[in-house]
């Protein structure tokens, strides 16, 4: 008896709950995000600043040593589920210069390769904007991300990695930053603002300023000080990603997007090596031919001088 | 199709031939030979093969109609091998002379090139590019209709070679179902009429900020449209976020780690510092530089005007002077207008030497400096006696003094009798000169 008057109003105390959070927009609907955040071996100082930065504005993230492996990438799912992460962002260095970026949500999928330039950290970008360690983002992604479905799975991604989930543990109540990912040349081009609030600069009545300044000391919960302007300081990491591959799984399973607009920066400094000695052979074959005509030509200095017999060392002997 | 038998280009063949598996269209020239021995025994011929090879090409795609081709098969090959046979007679006999298989196999592309064949070849060719295109065409359909990345990458391949030969472009996957599957797998629910925007906080602007950049070279147009982008999400996020009443702005009360350590906004504010200063510096230096220079161009215009004034008053005195000794030789008698004249070259003379002339003029006496010397150290008049006392000087008694008198320091010097503790002042000279008298 107890059994069923318990499921019972346990049902109908879930129903009103369910009414309740429908009115508030929906509990049930937890947006739990951990991002495991790790790189290989052999990064450079920058990419690791740069990573030291992505975790500090990530308090859901979750930073690891080093991972010791290039090729066995699907290892990172064991240690992902280890930390109890469902995203990982794993920095992959290539001979000393190039960074690879892989976003991946672990279980199951999928998997997003960038290859990563113009980094430019916090600490080297004298830029004057701060934030609180751990408030939430403000996302702002570009309109193409809506365009292409290779682009739309890249915003989702970034939404999981670097949208601070609602509530998480470290996270701030104040919303202070934004992070813009913009589509340009292909690329995708990641800044980050810091929101400063200014008075509004044609404020013509200084009473009224004065009111709301009070007003936004006094930590309205309504919408108060409406007539602050916002202007964006610039706080950084900048970096640029060109997206590589798309993956269906988790460091695996069949290729679902490859972009044909990326070449590796590897034949990129293999092509202009070669430019470079395309020169000197270039050079070295003109002059061989020169060498050939003139031999043709009997130009050369030993036959002139016995063809002619005019020599002032033969004259005059 | 394959009517028009010699269509195809010799490389076009060879390349099939690697594309089809080998033992296949081996064993199928057999079963066609028998069947073409057993209908006309003379018939068998190149052209049969390739005829063949062009159906194998055809099948591949589509294997379930190899049924109903291989039951044609055998009245074309009839056909063909009546219209063929009185040319090609001759090798026929060589070939079913020794009854090698392989070896027609490894001859059927090399031994095509007798001309009469070729001519046709090359008139077909056309035909026969049509035809494969309609192949592709089929199999991209079949790849539309079920998507195997394996296939789609086999077949890109076969593009590729046939479209760019020479230039290596990567291949270019876009599998648009299984992205927006995977999609909807892991996707969160952004959808502003159920969930609140303080759920995910994420904005997409309306336009493409790629539309805005003149040119991605350009530095600053780049990052004006970022700002803009992310600036318009953030005024966006905070009408939204203040409509579901959560908070916002960070009171100023409010202390907590931020992202930047404060020794790296020091760094930054003493970097600012440093800048401003810099320029400050810069620009006064720079000013400084400008008023070097103008304050340069004022004395060179000093000294020239200095320079002209003199040349001009030279030039008037020889003018004058030139004047003045025509006029002496021309007329003896002074006429009342030389006269004037006389007045005038004094004047201008007198003007024009002012500054030397006039402080000798002004005194009588030779020279000012000479005179303050000699008021100073005397000149002329008697010198002998100058110090010696008179009335007046022995009338004086300013430099008496009563009570010194009564210290008796002087008398007592004087007298010659030496007081104790007291030091004798030094005697006059004359006094002194009396006293080496004595002695």
């Amino acid at each position: 008896m107890a059994a069923v008057y318990k499921s019972l109003s346990k049902s109908s105390a879930s129903k009103a709950d369910r009414d309740t959070e429908a009115s508030k927009g929906g509990m049930e609907r937890k947006n739990k995000q951990r991002v495991l955040i790790l790189s290989s071996r052999g990064v450079t100082y920058r990419h690791r600043h740069l990573l030291n930065d992505l975790a500090a504005m990530l308090p859901h993230g979750r930073k690891d040593v080093k991972f010791d492996s290039k090729s066995k990438l699907y290892q990172l799912n064991e240690l992902a589920e280890l930390y109890n992460c469902n995203n990982v962002l794993f920095f992959e260095a290539r001979k000393g210069k190039d960074l690879y970026m892989w976003f991946s949500k672990v279980p199951n999928g999928p998997t997003v390769k960038f290859h990563a330039q113009n980094l430019h950290t916090m600490e080297e970008l004298h830029f004057t904007g701060n934030c609180l360690k751990g408030s939430r983002p403000i996302l702002s992604f570009d309109g193409a991300f809506e365009t292409e479905p290779h682009l739309r799975v890249i915003k989702e991604i970034f939404l999981h990695v670097f949208g601070v989930p609602q509530g998480a543990r470290k996270s701030k109540p104040f919303i202070d930053h934004v992070m813009g990912f913009s589509v340009a040349d292909g690329k995708i081009w990641v800044r980050n603002y810091e929101i400063r609030e200014v008075e509004k600069v044609k404020g013509n009545d200084d009473k009224d300023n004065a009111e709301d300044g009070e007003k936004s000391k006094g930590r309205k919960s309504k919408g108060g000080d409406k007539d602050t302007d916002i202007s964006l300081v610039e706080i950084g990491p900048r970096f640029v990603l060109t997206p590589i591959v798309i993956q269906e799984g988790a460091f695996g399973g069949p290729i679902i997007y490859e972009n044909k607009r990326f070449i590796s920066p590897n034949q990129i400094r293999a092509e202009l090596r070669r430019a470079k000695a395309g020169r000197h052979v270039a050079r070295m074959e003109q002059q061989r031919d020169k060498l050939a005509r003139r031999r043709d030509l009997g130009l050369e200095d030993g036959e002139k001088k016995d063809g002619t017999g005019l020599d002032t060392r033969e004259l005059f002997a | 199709m394959a009517k028009k038998g010699a269509t195809q280009s010799p490389k076009a063949g060879s390349k099939l031939k690697s594309a089809v598996p080998d033992h296949k269209p081996k064993t199928k020239k057999i079963d066609r030979r028998k069947s073409n021995e057993l209908a006309a025994p003379k018939a068998v011929d190149k052209e049969d093969e390739w005829e063949d090879e062009d159906s194998d090409d055809h099948e591949e795609p589509a294997p379930k109609v190899n049924g109903s081709k291989t039951a044609k098969r055998p009245a074309e090959d009839a056909d063909s091998s009546e219209e063929d046979s009185d040319s090609e007679g001759s090798e026929d006999d060589e070939e079913h002379g020794g009854i090698d298989l392989a070896a027609i196999d490894d001859s059927d592309s090399e031994s095509e090139l007798d001309s009469d064949e070729e001519t046709e070849r090359n008139d077909g060719k056309g035909d026969r590019g049509e035809e494969k295109e309609d192949s592709e065409d089929e199999e991209d359909e079949e790849d539309e209709k079920e998507i195997d990345v394996d296939e789609l990458s086999a077949e890109d391949e076969e593009d590729e070679e046939q479209i760019a030969a020479g230039t290596r472009v990567r291949q270019t996957i876009n599998n648009k179902e299984g992205l927006l599957a995977a999609l909807r797998r892991f996707a969160l629910d952004t959808n502003p009429k159920t969930v609140p925007f303080a759920f995910h906080q994420s904005v997409v602007s309306s336009k493409k900020t790629e539309e805005s950049i003149p040119s991605i070279e350009d530095d600053l147009q780049r990052e004006l449209a970022f700002v803009n982008q992310s600036l318009e999400a953030a005024r966006q996020a905070r009408a939204l976020l203040r409509k579901e009443g959560v908070p916002f702005t960070r009171p100023t009360d409010y202390f907590a780690e931020t992202v930047r350590s404060d020794e790296t906004m020091q760094k930054v504010k003493a970097k600012l510092v440093e800048e401003a200063t810099a320029k400050k510096a810069a620009a006064e230096a720079r000013k400084q530089r400008d008023l070097k220079k103008f304050g340069k161009q004022v004395q060179v215009q000093k000294l020239q005007e200095r320079a002209k004034q003199k040349r001009e008053t030279l030039d008037k005195i020889n003018l004058l002077k030139r004047k003045r000794q025509e006029g002496g030789s021309a007329a003896l008698g002074t006429t009342e207008a030389d006269d004037i004249f006389d007045v005038a070259v004094d004047k201008e003379l007198s003007n024009s030497k002012s500054s030397s002339k006039k402080r000798g003029a002004a005194g009588d006496g030779p020279n000012p400096k000479r005179q303050k010397k000699d008021t100073k150290y005397g000149f002329g008049g008697k010198k002998r006696f100058a110090k010696s006392g008179d009335a007046v000087s022995a009338g004086d008694l300013s430099g008496f003094s009563a009570k010194r008198m009564k210290s008796g320091g002087f008398a007592a010097g004087g007298a010659g009798g030496k007081k104790k503790g007291v030091k004798a002042p030094r005697p006059g000279k004359s006094r002194r000169k009396a006293m080496a008298g004595k002695r």
